[in-house]
């Protein structure tokens, strides 16, 4: 038969007695402590919060909303994150923007951190790049804290300019637009001033 | 027999009037062809070619909306040919298209985007840059217009120039310039102006009312009927269930009192079911009070009162079984009958038509209401500008019924200024109005869209409501409301 038993009897164990068993582990525990006192081992613990653990890129942790280039929120208010997220936790109101590249923004955009699940579902929904979830993993604070994170606090808050840095800013092409569209945004019209293709 | 024709779709056999197209055959029958310029309500173009269906014995596919169906002909929508033709006619449309979904109004409800989920290439095979237009145009009070989207399949052009006969719009320009767009210093501006983002199969056309506010997948239908005049137009009303929100209303085809669309008046009677329009609780002399003991105080009054000093007021806003219930109700608790007003807006032109659907008459209810007279044995008294036979009748006790959509009733402040003078007002009716806050009680009462009633339109025709869910849940209906007072006054009998 073409299988590993990777389970050990546990009968054999007992067969020594509890207390013989409990030595082995005690010893076990010994080695390991005196090999990472004299350095002879690395230690697979951090001395958390004194020293931050570094999770890869891709950990999913707090959201943060991505800016445009010139410092806009790139979110266009379509409502697929709100739609996909299976706790409902998104609350967003879509306003007409008075730039018409962008057209439509999020007057507000509202994330009840209690009831996210941290599925990344918004993430995956987003088609425009807007809303990431960031390498922040020490959420937690007190019952008078604002548990609600809203747009600006998903936008501008600190840990996220710390971690992230320029990253923030979505690099995502904008779609070309007709040279009649009002707009202040950047390389949007096909043959506008100051661009090159 | 000769007027009528027998084809086969799908090895279905359907008779037809002569004269009808494969189309209006395939409708009546179920099945689906997908289209988008073809538009029941209004005349034939065939530009979208997107109705593509294999007719037997001719060498090409044909257009199911301009191809008559002739005896005995066979027409076959589903082989891998026509399906073959769905999926290329829309990589065509798609040329040029956007695809800014994620803001497009549209989304959601859009043909173009449900046919591409459903035909669709996905992969496109064009490799030159998209022809950019124009996005985001004002052109109107109502709508706003982005060329960009359109398909040009002139459905608003048609509804301009045949229901309205406006001619607003054109398109202009030709081959992948072509744009849709209003004439030199035209705007759109006529009553109907919200069906054209209602045809628009993709969201070129998009109502400035509704912009933005919500995406329409959160939104459920009601069907109903539209209480913004006697016409009584089909609608379907459309809330967000999460929210207990309304958002807006769409026309539903009936045949015999709208046709397929409705008028911009009737758009608008959403606003007044919402929580913020809406009175909550009942207000006892300005304080608010459970509806138990509103109705004990009215028990009370009347039990002191003889009949003829008690007047009610209604306005033709209210269901016919509204009607039958207060009347009914107040005939046994008084043991007679109490004097009947009917209370008409002073600038009110009943016998105003404007040719297609919108009249002057604002009422929904008011053949219902004459009706439920008639049957009750009720001769009513006219409140229109003149309220000198209320303050005559010097009744103890005064039940009004407000209108609910105050739109029709301009003068309404002035009229409740008039009621606040009368002894013991009592107002059944969500107003907010400045001038209802001198009233004795008032009873805020169930929306249109929260009964299952009746409405009689003018021409006779009766047509049920259907009831959503309540925005407060205390409140209740008219019906509900002396069907408690009755109870009540036995009890205490």
């Amino acid at each position: 038969m073409a299988y590993v038993n990777v389970s050990r009897d546990p009968e054999r164990n007992l067969k020594n007695g509890y207390l013989a068993t409990s030595l082995v582990g005690m010893g076990t525990t010994l080695v390991t402590f005196a090999k990472q006192v004299f350095g002879l081992e690395e230690s697979n613990t951090v001395q958390w919060p004194e020293v931050e653990y570094q999770y890869s890129e891709r950990f999913k942790g707090a959201h943060f909303l991505t800016k445009r280039p010139d410092g806009r929120v790139r979110c266009t208010a379509c409502f697929l994150c709100a739609t996909n997220c299976p706790a409902q936790c998104i609350t967003i109101v879509a306003g007409e923007s008075p730039d018409k590249g962008v057209e439509k923004y999020p007057v507000r955009f509202e994330i009840d951190i209690l009831r996210c699940v941290f599925c990344g579902y918004c993430e995956e929904a987003c088609p425009v790049d807007a809303i990431r979830m960031g390498p922040e993993y020490s959420m937690a604070g007190l019952a008078e804290r604002k548990w609600v994170y809203t747009k600006d606090y998903l936008l501008e808050r600190d840990a996220v300019k710390r971690k992230v840095g320029e990253k923030q800013i979505s690099k995502k092409d904008e779609n070309t637009k007709h040279d009649t569209v009002d707009s202040t945004l950047p390389n949007i019209h096909a043959h506008g001033p100051g661009h090159g293709h | 027999m000769s007027n009528q024709v027998t084809l086969s779709i799908n090895n279905q056999s359907i008779t037809v009037p002569a004269g009808s197209t494969i189309m209006e055959a395939a409708q009546k029958l179920g099945v689906s062809v997908p289209h988008f310029c073809w538009h029941p309500g209004l005349s034939i173009a065939g530009v979208c070619r997107f109705c593509m269906v294999k007719v037997e014995g001719m060498p090409k596919l044909q257009i199911a909306c301009n191809t008559p169906a002739t005896e005995g002909m066979k027409v076959d929508t589903v082989s891998s040919d026509v399906k073959d033709a769905h999926k290329w006619a829309l990589e065509f449309h798609l040329i040029n298209h956007p695809l800014d979904c994620p803001i497009c109004d549209q989304a959601g409800e859009c043909e173009l985007q449900n046919y591409y989920m459903k035909v669709g290439k996905y992969q496109s095979q064009m490799e030159d840059e998209k022809v950019l237009k124009p996005k985001a145009l004002d052109v109107g009070d109502t709508l706003v217009l982005d060329t960009e989207r359109c398909i040009l399949c002139s459905r608003c052009v048609r509804f301009e120039d045949e229901v309205t006969k406006t001619s607003t719009l054109g398109i202009f320009n030709r081959g992948d310039q072509a744009t849709i767009g209003t004439y030199q210093d035209r705007k759109i501006k006529h009553n109907y102006s919200y069906n054209l983002a209602d045809i628009c199969p993709v969201g070129a056309f998009t109502a400035k009312d509704f912009r933005f506010k919500c995406r329409v997948w959160f939104l459920k239908e009601t069907k109903t009927v539209c209480p913004g005049c006697s016409t009584g137009c089909n609608v379907n009303l459309f809330q967000n269930s999460n929210q207990r929100e309304y958002y807006r209303l769409k026309p539903r085809h009936n045949a015999d009192v709208n046709g397929h669309w409705m008028c911009d008046t009737g758009r608008t009677m959403y606003e007044h079911l919402n929580a913020s329009a809406r009175l909550p609780a009942p207000l006892l002399n300005g304080e608010t009070v459970s509806s138990q003991a509103a109705l004990q105080a009215v028990t009370d009054t009347l039990k002191s009162v003889s009949a003829d000093k008690v007047a009610v007021v209604l306005t033709a806003q209210f269901t016919n079984e509204d009607y039958k219930a207060t009347l009914s109700t107040l005939k046994t608790l008084l043991k007679g009958t109490p004097k009947v007003f009917v209370w008409r807006d002073e600038s009110e032109k009943a016998e105003d038509f404007d040719g297609i659907l919108f009249r002057g008459d604002r009422n929904p209810n008011t053949r219902g209401m004459m009706d439920v007279f008639k049957e009750q044995g009720v001769s009513p008294v006219m409140l229109k500008g003149d309220f000198s036979a209320l303050a005559s009748a010097a009744a103890e006790l005064t039940l009004i019924f407000g209108p609910e959509v105050e739109a029709g009733y301009p003068n309404l402040g002035k009229a409740l200024s008039r009621f606040v003078e009368v002894k013991k007002a009592v107002y059944f009716g969500n107003t907010l109005n400045e001038s209802a806050k001198k009233m004795w009680l008032r009873m805020p009462v169930k929306v249109f869209a929260e009964k299952s009633g009746t409405f009689v339109n003018f021409n006779g025709v009766a047509q049920k409501l259907k009831a959503n869910p309540p925005v407060f849940t205390a409140v209740k209906g008219v019906d509900e409301y002396f069907a408690d007072l009755s109870k009540m006054s036995q009890a205490t009998l």
